[in-house]
């Protein structure tokens, strides 16, 4: 009789579960907002630069805010953030010497954090600029914030050991890639590095070699946060920084918890972007991307002004999305983290192959192979949307006709290369049946995950395809066309140009448009976008990520921020 | 030749002899007779053999299922895949047309590639189980008759086999080996994959039935036929296989029966490891892997490879012991 109950109770919970999982899966759009234009400026007037922030609508101030992430932060230094979490978490207790404006929606505007303005180009030729640091910015400590004080953050990023965040302010002001062999940071711990002067405690000087008039993108990254010489414990800063921001870290079990208290010398009103409305944030270190989104679902009291750093677990997305008060607390942006399908322009020398490529691919059934609408948005652009002046267009629209009439009776044989991680093979199966309909023959080479990067990044890789992905430091073209296309920069190995392609014509494009002034730049990056698709076809635009994570009820004002396609916390509330 | 009549009459109570003289009324039946009436009286055995038939069948027939049921397994219908990268309709996109519905994300057909996934694997662990009952068999019945350093090597060899962590090994030796026999840019055939596989199973899994036969071999190698066909000048291949081996059937069907099973599961986890099989050719373990992570949103995808490799397995064992039962009545369970 036993076995008999026991069989029954398997058999109505088997059914339980067939029935519970038997609702009708329509085909619905996301509505993520992937056509979104991307606008942004550079702030002329002082006014922009000034605080207070603009008050987020329903914000009250007061609570604890709490963001659970699986591993802990690299690094909390802000010379070595250089993590997209680091990038986010950083302005909670830094401040950088120009910062962005941003709706969350792609409209940006660059302004001056600690300085008065995004920086003032003195001779309009990019190689000298200057930054006037404005009055009342204060450390945890209430010591003012002096131009000293940034040179000296800047200066201790030469430092060899202090390796992690990025290098193009060092590399520009040494005029070398190796720069810390230029300038020796422990041997000239009183002076500044070549090019970098303070003529008073107001104004910061640089002045490069070459023309670099990206340097007001690249002050917006945390290495620029300013760091009084006394404070300075070298590698320990990683564990208490020396707050300038609006909250400092008080308490940091590294790897467990950290938690941030407010910062009483910050002033709201030298701030243009920072609300800091929550009394405390606290980041809990542990918990992977399932638990976050079971915890954020059931919305227990402790987890109601809670973020889940990880984003929407995939095995959960369809859970989610299926429920309108779930999708009510989710936020789902695209990021500029965008992918391609690199040729190796080495190998594939024909622009026909190349062409008929971008014709034979089927986008839609890409996006479901990589999971679907809310995972990923289809991409026809080297450029993702979020750069400045991105125009959207589609050198090859998909036509598996016209790519067979290109390949003119073609079959070339081609080895696509993928890594042996979960996900890489759907989609290495995906393109592989997908071309074949087109006339091609496409071998799939299963190479282990962690070496892969590596390995295609060798200019001498034995490939022909292979699937790439690239997130710019700052969304300008310059950080990202150039890396990618610039057929100059090819070495031996750790190239960005993955297709290895080098067009004396193009390449001289990138020189004319990176000597232009920053603004107008952004309208010639999207035409150059479009040039280099057409005349050289060397990869095949595939899709942009698109960040969907999940928030307990009580959690407002975070945004996806246009620039890392991350959830910032400059705006961030808790309902009271 | 004259050898094998005296042996015949030496061994009277031999399995394969046939009583001369049946008494009127009584049906004589031999051990082999026996054992397979009491096999027919095994209900759960007969249930468990018809499943594994059908699914034999069913294995061996996939091009032909394929060409009744018009989809092949690498066929993909992603338009019947939504934009959240799940199958259109009700479980997992069942429909007349895809009776277990349709794979998330690259959309191909769950049934044909299950048919297909059932050769792979069948295939995978008749051809381990056979190779490792053959070289078991050879070895231990060296051993077991042979005895003294040759023994004693064999038995040191088997020890070692079984001190060697077969996952580890298995994980360490698939990459090293795919990666010597070719280059960086050919694809690893199914075949190169599968017989690698086949190869890992049989050198850790001939120990089991090599020391069963060896034990055997020792009780029976000072038995009197073995004596009368030694005293008749037969040479040891003779004595080893013709006279050793049938008097060792019974156990080793047992050992086969119940290493397919073993090896059924043993394969979908090196593919759910990904050293095994890998996509695009259809598998129970890369089925299973892929949708470990649709258990919540799109259960139909993990319930009905699930279900598959648990009947089969189950179907194999439940066989296996009833054969034990039905071969050797007094062991108890």
């Amino acid at each position: 009789m036993r076995s008999r109950a026991i069989l029954a109770a398997g058999g109505v919970l088997a059914l339980t579960v067939a029935l519970g999982a038997c609702s009708e899966n329509k085909n619905t759009d996301s509505d993520v907002d992937t056509d979104r234009v991307a606008s942004g400026a550079i702030a002329t007037d002082p006014k922009d630069s000034m605080g207070p922030a603009k008050a987020v609508e329903g914000a009250a101030k007061g609570g604890t805010f709490t963001v659970i992430r699986q591993t802990k932060i690299s690094h909390m230094d802000p010379q070595r953030v250089y993590s997209f979490v680091g990038l986010n978490t950083a302005p909670l207790y830094a401040r950088f010497l120009t910062t962005w404006k941003d709706d969350g929606k792609g409209n940006v505007t660059l302004v001056g954090d600690l300085a008065e303005t995004p920086g003032v180009n003195v001779n309009k030729d990019c190689k000298v600029w200057e930054f006037k640091i404005k009055d009342g910015v204060k450390f945890e400590d209430g010591t003012a914030i002096t131009s000293k004080e940034v040179a000296y953050g800047i200066a201790r990023s030469f430092d060899p050991d202090l390796s992690g965040g990025p290098t193009y302010i060092q590399e520009w002001l040494a005029n070398d890639a190796a720069f810390d062999t230029k300038w020796d940071f422990k041997a000239n711990k009183t002076s500044l590095p070549p090019g970098l002067t303070t003529p008073d405690a107001k104004t910061l000087r640089f002045e490069f070699a070459k023309a670099h008039c990206d340097l007001p993108f690249a002050a917006s990254l945390p290495a620029t946060a300013p760091l009084p010489p006394a404070k300075d414990t070298g590698v320990e800063l990683d564990n208490k920084p020396f707050s300038s921001g609006p909250y400092k870290l008080v308490k940091n079990t590294v790897g467990v918890e950290m938690l941030f208290e407010r910062n009483e010398h910050w002033d709201a009103n030298t701030d243009p972007v920072r609300n800091a409305y929550p009394d405390k944030f606290v980041y809990k270190f542990g918990p992977n991307a399932e638990a976050q989104t079971n915890r954020l679902i059931a919305d227990g009291a402790e987890d109601q002004a809670t973020l889940g750093w990880n984003g929407v677990d995939s095995s959960l997305v369809a859970k989610v999305a299926g429920d309108a008060a779930l999708m009510g607390r989710t936020l789902r942006e695209p990021t500029p983290s965008a992918w391609r399908l690199s040729i190796n322009t080495q190998r594939v020398a024909d622009l026909s192959v190349r062409q008929a490529l971008n014709y034979a691919i089927d986008r839609p059934g890409m996006v479901k192979a990589a999971g679907g609408d809310l995972k990923v948005a289809a991409l026809t652009t080297l450029m993702p949307p979020s750069t400045l002046g991105f125009k959207k267009f589609d050198a090859y629209p998909a036509d598996i006709e016209k790519a067979k009439s290109t390949l003119a009776g073609k079959t070339p044989e081609l080895v696509l290369v993928i890594g042996d991680d979960s996900g890489a093979q759907e989609l290495g199966t995906q393109v592989k049946n997908n071309l074949e309909k087109a006339g091609f023959k496409i071998t799939i080479k299963v190479i282990p995950a962690d070496s892969k990067l590596d390995e295609t990044k060798k200019k001498n890789n034995p490939w022909d395809l292979y699937l790439d992905s690239w997130a710019a430091d700052w969304p300008s073209g310059a950080a990202l066309l150039p890396v990618l296309f610039d057929g100059r920069t090819i070495k031996a190995e750790g190239n960005s140009n993955t297709s290895y392609i080098n067009n004396d014509a193009i390449n001289a494009e990138f020189d004319r448009v990176l000597a232009l002034d920053p603004a107008a730049q952004a309208p010639e990056w999207a035409k150059l976008d479009e040039r280099i698709m057409k005349e050289l076809a060397p990869a095949v635009p595939l899709y942009a990520d698109v960040m969907f994570v999940m928030q307990g009820s009580k959690v407002g004002g975070v945004y996806i921020d246009s620039i890392f396609g991350y959830p910032a916390f400059t705006r961030a509330f808790v309902k009271q | 030749m004259s050898l094998s009549q005296i042996e015949t009459d030496a061994t009277g109570v031999d399995a394969t002899a046939v009583p001369t003289a049946p008494q009127p009324g009584m049906v004589g039946r031999s051990p082999g007779r026996l054992a397979w009436a009491r096999l027919r009286a095994n209900r759960t055995a007969m249930v468990s053999a018809w499943i594994m038939v059908f699914f034999i069948v069913l294995g061996m027939a996939a091009p032909l299922v394929e060409l009744v049921y018009g989809i092949s397994p690498f066929e993909q219908f992603q338009d019947k895949i939504a934009n959240n990268s799940l199958p259109l309709g009700y479980f997992g996109g069942v429909s007349g047309e895809h009776w277990f519905g349709l794979e998330p994300q690259l959309g191909r057909d769950i049934f044909i590639r299950l048919v297909y996934g059932l050769r792979t694997s069948l295939f995978i662990a008749t051809s381990a189980a056979l190779l490792t009952t053959a070289l078991g068999i050879v070895l231990g019945i060296v051993s077991g008759y042979l005895g003294g350093w040759i023994d004693a090597v064999i038995s040191w060899v088997i020890d070692f086999a079984l001190a060697l962590p077969f996952l580890i090994f298995a994980l360490a030796i698939m990459p090293t080996v795919t990666a010597r026999f070719y280059g960086p840019r050919d694809e690893i055939p199914v075949p190169f994959r599968i017989g690698v596989m086949i190869f890992l199973f049989a050198l850790f899994g001939w120990t089991g039935t090599a020391r069963l036969v060896r034990g055997q071999v020792i009780s029976l190698r000072e038995r009197e036929f073995v004596e009368a066909a030694r005293a008749s000048g037969a040479g040891l291949f003779h004595i080893l296989f013709r006279q050793l081996l049938p008097n060792l059937w019974a156990p080793i069907l047992v050992s086969f029966s119940l290493a397919v099973p073993g090896y059924i599961t043993g394969e979908a986890a090196l593919s759910f490891l990904g050293i095994g099989v890998v996509d695009p050719t259809p598998d129970f373990g890369v089925m299973i892997n892929k949708s470990l992570s649709y258990a919540q949103t799109d259960p139909a995808y993990l319930i009905f490879p699930g279900v598959a490799i648990f009947l089969l397995v189950l179907a194999f064992n439940l066989f296996g012991d009833g054969l034990r039962d039905a071969l050797d009545p007094k062991s108890s369970r």
